[in-house]
């Protein structure tokens, strides 16, 4: 049921880090409009917290606190990359925002995993 | 932030990538042995206590480089990155040699597979970054030929 939630974050994840590496390569900073990307993101990770914590709360059977944990670690990842990279105002600053992107992709596949792992 | 890139800066430029992945993987280990360390510590102390350290000197090493690598941070780093290269490499070695000796993963066994052998190339890029960076072996960045027009 919250597949749509992870694929979601999923593409967004890939598609902001797509843009950053984009604009890597093109040796240019990290823009204020990324950072709106950065910020959809957040709010689709949001949306999955209240969804797994209601589901959660209706007795579906899960790991909380690697749940819990991996969601907040998601979730605290990309607003310190995200000002960590605009501080920069080199290429460094898109594959900063590039990485933690992707860092944040892989943390929905493993709480994909955890979710479904019980 | 105050890490403005300069001479003897380690969070500018690129440095700026490294405390990047520095903060992720000490996000990593920290997240993952304060869980193995809450849930299960009796299963096998020694290895979870030593992913705690672990994760405690990286997250040194992230604030050091992130500050800038200058006066005492930059020793601070050093020690830290140095730590880390040891420390996976005698892990890895001895987690290969002796298996018994680590039957839980820790962040270093292996060579860090765990984490795709992040723990074992990042320190290494480290040092060569805290080497590339050391002060007083940039000259200024300004053209040196044609005198530059003060502004």
């Amino acid at each position: 049921m919250v597949l749509p939630l992870f694929v979601l974050a999923v593409a967004l994840c890939v598609a902001l880090a797509g843009w950053a590496a984009w604009f890597a390569a093109r040796d240019r900073a990290v823009i204020l409009r990324q950072l709106f990307g950065a910020g959809a993101v957040e709010a689709v990770l949001v949306l999955q917290a209240v969804v797994a914590g209601v589901l959660q709360v209706r007795g579906h059977d899960v790991d909380g606190a690697l749940f819990w944990g991996y969601l907040l670690t998601a979730a605290l990842l990309l607003p310190i990359a995200a000002v960590w990279a605009f501080a920069e105002r080199s290429r460094w600053s898109s594959v900063v925002l590039c990485v933690a992107s992707l860092t944040v992709a892989f943390l929905q596949w493993r709480l994909w995993i955890i979710w479904g792992a019980s | 932030m105050g890490a403005a890139p300069g001479p003897g800066a380690t969070g500018g430029g690129f440095g700026r990538l490294l405390v990047t992945v520095y903060g992720i993987l000490a996000f990593a280990a920290t997240g993952r042995s304060a869980y193995q360390v809450a849930t299960k510590l009796d299963e096998a102390p020694a290895a979870y206590l030593l992913s705690l350290l672990a994760a405690a000197v990286y997250v040194v090493a992230t604030i050091a480089l992130a500050r800038g690598g200058r006066g005492r941070w930059r020793a601070v780093a050093w020690c830290a990155v140095l730590v880390e290269a040891v420390g996976v490499v005698v892990v890895g070695v001895l987690s290969v040699v002796v298996p018994e000796l680590f039957v839980e993963a820790t962040v270093w066994s292996a060579f860090g597979q765990g984490y795709g052998y992040v723990p074992l190339v990042l320190p290494f890029i480290g040092l060569w970054w805290l080497w590339h960076t050391r002060p007083g072996q940039h000259a200024p960045v300004t053209a040196p030929d044609e005198p530059t027009e003060a502004r």
